[in-house]
């Protein structure tokens, strides 16, 4: 299944010029595996875009690409209006982030860390350091080594390396591991602050909930295709209408009631499995309650969203 | 699946600015200067340079203590005679045995570290491009080399004269060298063996960037010299010994001789220049080109 959303303007060729990053036609081949296949989506100036796909479905090969650490076998790309590879130092001016998980020197402390990295920028600045180790909530272990710090303190560290160069394009590679829900929530807010300031950001996650409440726009793939890309909106019309299940004082009445209001319903076990917008559900609902059948449960099953991205990414879907 | 945008126009990388030459010039001095801090905070540049400061003393003593010398070695024989025979029995042993292992233990590592530590991609997504990091690790890895040797040299020298005296040497043809023309001959030697030492460093340099594992290049160039100093037993292959790294670490012995020669000296110079720049060209040409593509890969 295709589903090529009209996004930024390409179904009439044309092309945003206010796009961060731009790829078209992009190729990459790991030995005899396709890591990507023609994968061609923009991310425009500003906004907070996802990359979403399963696991080893091309996204952290595709951020490689855009930071300059591996080439394209065909296709073209650009951040910021230049080509990353060839000579990434001066193309990525602007740009920062992370791809996998960040990786730092164990043997030496976090501040120590990214003291070289600010040298490497340039810059060299202690005040910029401690102000990025201030933003993510590692001041207080700045001095202690890497080798010491959890996943998701390690990911903190990666988001500070980044936040020093000052990016106008923050490319993050599922920021969220190893993070506590308190931690995602935090960087989900710094995230959007970022946003707020003009910058742009794409992160890559396999969770499309995380997707939901960070980005504007998404780029679905799998198996190394695109299988979506657009607004968030844009995608939700895509989606069919989410599942629930409800719990009654009698299912098969229940059952018989959904259907002669022409909504797809199935008894599962103890439960009658329907799919409704929340307006149709309220109607069952009422329905059910003028018939005399109560309602005892009420649970909602999946997301459109989750449903579609699950259907996009299934391995049948081209 | 269909081209969702149109390709891309050509957008040439942006034209290099005078600052961008200032950063890359800075770049290569930072990175040496990084490389060299880490180098410094390892165990095992200190237990080298501590093994450089301390072996030939301890060498020296336990000479003394047992009242037997390695007759079997270069001036071994004369090593109570003369102090000055002290740095040229070390050198004899460091040329056979001590220096590609000396040597690899850094030399092999820089590279490869940042792939056990995976932080190449944290390194190359900053503002300084690959020749930065490359030369800088180069030069730090021939300066440890230069700093070792120097080392070694100095306290086998100081070693040498301090606990065993300063009379003249017998040279390799029963001639006898004034205490001050041995000690030029012996600082020299120790010069003459830089080049190969360097050419060893670069060896590791390449396998390091090659295997990238600091496991197999140290290995490999501890294995590469000890071969090379089984085949120096060979008879009947001395054309070829002469284009292998290790061949200007012998050359030293002409110096000795009565008349000096020194013809092998410079052969092993130029042998070592070749070796220095063919190693790390063919390293370089597979850095700049490599996929960071991950440890999964």
């Amino acid at each position: 299944m295709t589903i090529a959303v009209a996004a930024l303007g390409s179904a009439t060729g044309h092309v945003d010029q206010l796009a961060d990053v731009r790829l078209a036609h992009v190729s990459k081949r790991f030995g005899r595996r396709t890591a990507l296949s023609d994968v061609g989506f923009e991310v425009g100036r500003g906004t907070v875009h996802g990359l979403l796909g399963p696991n080893g479905a091309g996204k952290t090969t595709l951020l490689r690409l855009l930071l300059g650490l591996s080439a394209p076998d065909q296709g073209d790309l650009q951040v910021l209006g230049r080509r990353p590879y060839g000579n990434p130092a001066q193309a990525l001016a602007g740009v920062a982030g992370f791809v996998e998980a960040p990786a730092f020197y164990p043997y030496l402390s976090a501040q120590r860390n990214l003291d070289f990295l600010a040298g490497l920028d340039g810059s060299g600045s202690s005040v910029a350091v401690d102000e990025a180790l201030h933003q993510v909530g590692l001041a207080e272990r700045a001095r202690d080594k890497v080798a010491g710090f959890s996943t998701g303190m390690k990911q903190r560290l990666g988001l500070a390396a980044a936040l020093l160069r000052d990016p106008q394009l923050l490319i993050l590679d599922e920021p969220t591991n190893g993070l506590d829900p308190e931690g995602m929530r935090e960087l989900q807010a710094l995230i959007a602050s970022l946003a707020a300031q003009g910058r742009t950001v794409l992160l890559s996650s396999h969770d499309m909930t995380e997707i939901e409440h960070a980005c504007s726009d998404v780029t679905i793939l799998a198996a190394g295709s695109v299988r979506f890309t657009g607004s968030l909106a844009q995608l939700r019309a895509q989606a069919a209408e989410p599942s629930h299940a409800l719990s009654c004082a009698d299912n098969v009445l229940a059952a018989e009631l959904a259907s002669s209001m022409q909504l797809p319903a199935a008894l599962e076990r103890e439960e009658l499995l329907v799919r409704a917008s929340i307006e149709r559900l309220d109607e069952l609902v009422l329905a059910l309650a003028h018939r005399g059948i109560a309602v005892r449960q009420l649970v909602r099953r999946d997301t459109a969203l989750e449903e579609l991205f699950l259907r996009l990414t299934s391995a049948g879907s081209t | 699946m269909t081209s969702l945008v149109d390709p891309p126009g050509p957008v040439p990388p942006p034209r290099p600015t005078a600052a961008d030459s200032r950063l890359r010039s800075v770049g290569v001095r930072y990175v040496l200067v990084w490389e060299l801090e880490k180098l410094l905070a390892q165990w095992r540049t200190r237990t080298a340079a501590l093994l450089c400061l301390l072996g030939p003393a301890a060498f020296v003593i336990a000479v003394k203590l047992t009242g037997t010398v390695p007759a079997d070695t270069l001036f071994g024989r004369w090593i109570n005679d003369s102090g000055i025979a002290t740095p040229l029995v070390v050198l004899g042993f460091a040329a056979a045995w001590g220096f590609p292992a000396l040597i690899a233990v850094v030399a092999g590592d820089l590279f490869s570290a940042e792939d056990h530590y995976d932080t190449w991609k944290t390194i190359l997504t900053r503002s300084q491009g690959r020749w930065s990091f490359f030369a800088g690790k180069v030069v730090a890895a021939f300066s440890y080399v230069i700093a070792i040797v120097v080392l070694l040299a100095a306290s086998s020298i100081a070693a040498g004269l301090l606990l065993l005296g300063n009379r003249p040497l017998i040279g390799l043809s029963g001639n006898v060298i004034p205490i001050g023309s041995a000690i030029g001959r012996a600082a020299l030697s120790w010069l003459s063996v830089l080049p190969s030492c360097l050419a060893f460093a670069a060896i590791a340099v390449l396998l390091s960037v090659l295997s990238r594992s600091s496991l197999t290049a140290i290995g490999s160039t501890v294995a590469l010299g000890l071969t090379l100093q089984f085949a120096g037993l060979v008879d009947g292959i001395n054309p070829v010994i002469r284009l292998l790294p290790g061949s200007g670490l012998l050359a030293w012995h002409g110096l000795f001789a009565q008349p000096a020669f020194t013809e092998p000296l410079w052969t092993g110079v130029a042998v070592a220049a070749a070796w220095v720049f063919g190693c790390l060209g063919l390293a370089w040409h597979s850095f700049s080109r490599r996929d960071i593509a991950g440890s999964s890969r």
